[in-house]
């Protein structure tokens, strides 16, 4: 049975799920015990499960090291951090602890826990509220990072997550929350390792994940009214990267745009553009592009933000520009600049 | 305390101080190329601990955790091989000496980090306390890690859950060569800290194993029985350098524990003294001494012999399949 469900829906049902499936699964966090607690992610699951979910003191470092030592005493805990800067406080749990605990102690040691991170654009966040931090997390070794891109992908990553051995980082696109999508009522399980098409196409590849979803889907219908059909991967997770599909994709068109919606500095568009032009350049008839935000904090006041991120019109732009097509002049409304997308999609 | 747990004691002290002694040699010819912080003086710490725990409680410990590994019941001969780098090592070589684990015994994991042990052990605790076991988790970190942020928190984190923790604040006077007075005030009360947020605090000296045991004792029974985390500092003399087993008196950071003071107040010799004050045999001492010392040459000739880590070893678990 399928159903349209939103993306803090999806998560929801994951956690129930994973906490029927599985006794050791437990839920830490501050105002994981409320209702509409960790973004309306919670429901009714402390009332179910009053020992196994709990709220935590205002303690970052503590609550993320308490996890870690549960996880390699044999629960299943899944930390919940509302902004990837709260998470911050237990940084070190996460990527000195957690991520090196296995390899360090010589392997057999698991530490099987999700760190549910919020990240990303929401409106009025401004510099200390919507970092996404992916490259941090992408350059640390032993940890699985991914960042899902759809309600769908959420029930199904965390579930994966959850089920998993090893510290897996869950980065939320908190611009995604309203998103609804058509989702199955089973507990289903995505890898956590496998990049996905979202759209096929001949003209050229674009290569985007979590948020960049969306306005990655809007482009690519505005683009089909011109004829022009793009290949859109979602790489779903950012450690490792799984090419197979970027390499295939860009080897048919020829083209490849990345698409970030964080800074630009050591991005992951950047880091994908240099692995396939070290191994395909010669596949290349035009040279990479790279779109993202700009190398600035991003600030509050929407007369700014609206140059901050880059738009779905500036994909069209960009694609049909690449294309030698004549330019597209579309207008965007203030809810598309500013307010996160209520809309159902389809990414499967 | 009967003779037979004090020489059990004994026997366990003498192990961990000559384990470490005979490795220093093997430190300055770069056999030992892993950073290391010996144990030298504070043995009374860990044993006194360690042999009021059942096997089934669980231990964690830090960059300086040797005797913390040892006093549970690690495997000398892993240890040992992991400071040399090898295959056969408690951490197959990826680890070195600050990275202690031997879960046959429930010493769980040593990591440098300072402070970052705290809230893992908490989490072991919780554990225990989620799954209804009635065994108990104890780590072991210095007075400069108990300055840490996540200590703290910890303590607040441990009382509001009533976890079966105990907390081992080794106090050697000194972070690296930082002084208790660079680092707090005058004012500064770590048992008003402590039970301010809710735990029990109990003090030993940490030099005399006696005392560490009787209020270990007294510690892990409150925890097991009455509901309620503890802290235990032990007041210790770290008789070589922060790291690399050197003396470093020259220095001059030195002003309680020096040289004459530690040999004074040297935990071996103090329950050395105390068992042959009364009345064993030294003989009886020498026979021990005897089998440690064979022990510890057959340990480190195992590790010697014992062969490197293959270079497939390096990709090998970064993560967990």
């Amino acid at each position: 049975m399928h159903r349209i469900i939103s993306f803090t829906d999806a998560i929801r049902e994951a956690t129930e799920q994973s906490m029927q499936r599985d006794p050791s699964v437990i839920v830490m966090g501050l105002g994981v015990s409320y209702k509409n607690g960790a973004d309306g992610t919670m429901g009714t699951l402390k009332e179910r499960y009053p020992e196994r979910v709990f709220d935590t003191p205002v303690s970052e470092f503590c609550n993320t090291g308490v996890g870690v030592g549960a996880a390699i005493t044999g629960l299943r805990p899944i930390i919940h951090h509302a902004r990837v800067e709260f998470g911050l406080f237990g940084i070190d749990q996460i990527v000195t602890q957690a991520a090196k605990w296995n390899y360090m102690f010589g392997g057999e040691n698991p530490v099987p826990i999700v760190f549910r991170l919020a990240v990303g654009r929401q409106w009025g966040n401004g510099p200390q509220h919507t970092q996404a931090l992916y490259a941090l997390f992408g350059n640390v070794s032993g940890l699985k990072v991914v960042i899902p891109s759809s309600p769908h992908m959420a029930k199904g990553l965390l579930n994966s997550a959850v089920r998993d051995n090893n510290p897996v980082v869950f980065l939320e696109p908190r611009w995604l929350y309203g998103l609804k999508e058509n989702v199955s009522e089973d507990d289903y399980f995505v890898p956590l390792n496998k990049s996905r098409y979202v759209t096929r196409g001949s003209d050229l590849t674009l290569v985007t994940y979590g948020d960049g979803i969306v306005d990655a889907l809007a482009s690519h219908s505005k683009l089909l009214e011109t004829g022009v059909s793009i290949e859109i991967i979602d790489l779903v997770s950012i450690n490792p990267i799984d090419y197979e599909l970027v390499f295939e994709s860009v080897s048919k068109t020829g083209k490849l745009m990345c698409l970030d919606t964080t800074n630009n500095a050591f991005n992951v568009g950047g880091e994908v553009i240099a692995k396939v032009c070290s191994k395909l350049l010669h596949k290349l008839s035009f040279p990479p592009v790279q779109l993202s935000a700009p190398d600035a904090p991003c600030p509050t006041a929407t007369s700014l933000t609206e140059f901050y991120y880059p738009t779905k019109a500036d994909i069209t732009k960009k694609v049909l520009s690449i294309l030698g097509k004549p330019l597209i002049n579309e207008v965007l409304s203030f809810g598309d600049l500013h307010l996160s997308p209520k809309i159902t999609i389809n990414t499967l | 305390m009967t003779l037979d747990q004090l020489l059990a004691a004994y026997r366990k002290m003498f192990l961990i101080r000559r384990i470490e002694e005979a490795l220093v040699k093997y430190y300055f010819d770069n056999k030992i190329m892993s950073f290391v912080h010996f144990y030298v003086g504070q043995e009374a710490v860990a044993v006194g601990v360690c042999q009021n725990l059942d096997l089934g409680d669980k231990v964690l410990g830090n960059h300086r955790s040797h005797g913390h590994y040892l006093a549970k019941g690690g495997d000398p001969k892993k240890m040992v091989a992991e400071l040399l780098g090898r295959a056969t090592g408690c951490c197959r070589g990826k680890g070195g000496s600050m990275h202690m684990i031997d879960k046959s015994v429930n010493f769980i994991g040593s990591t440098p980090i300072l402070g970052s042990v705290a809230p893992i052990s908490a989490g072991s605790a919780l554990t225990q306390k989620l799954t209804k076991s009635k065994n108990i988790t104890v780590s072991f970190f210095g007075d400069g890690a108990s300055e840490e942020g996540c200590v703290y928190e910890t303590l607040n984190f441990s009382a509001l859950f009533k976890l079966p923790l105990l907390l081992v604040v080794e106090n050697n006077l000194y972070s690296v060569n930082s002084k208790l007075t660079d680092r707090r005030s005058s004012e500064h009360n770590l048992s008003k800290i402590v039970e301010g947020f809710g735990l029990n605090y109990y003090k030993a000296d940490g030099n005399d194993y006696i005392d560490v045991s009787r209020k270990a004792k007294a510690a892990i029974d409150s925890v097991k029985n009455t509901e309620t985390p503890s802290v235990l500092e032990c007041i210790t003399f770290r008789h070589m350098a922060h790291s690399a087993p050197i003396c470093d008196d020259k220095i001059g950071y030195r002003e309680i524990d020096t040289p004459e003071t530690r040999k004074k107040e040297d935990s071996l010799f103090k329950i050395r003294t105390l068992i042959l004050d009364g009345g064993t045999l030294e003989e009886s001492l020498l026979e021990i001494e005897a089998e440690i010392e064979k022990e510890v040459s057959e340990t480190i000739l195992y590790a010697e012999n014992s062969p490197f880590p293959e270079k497939e070893e390096l990709m090998k678990d970064v993560y967990h399949a």
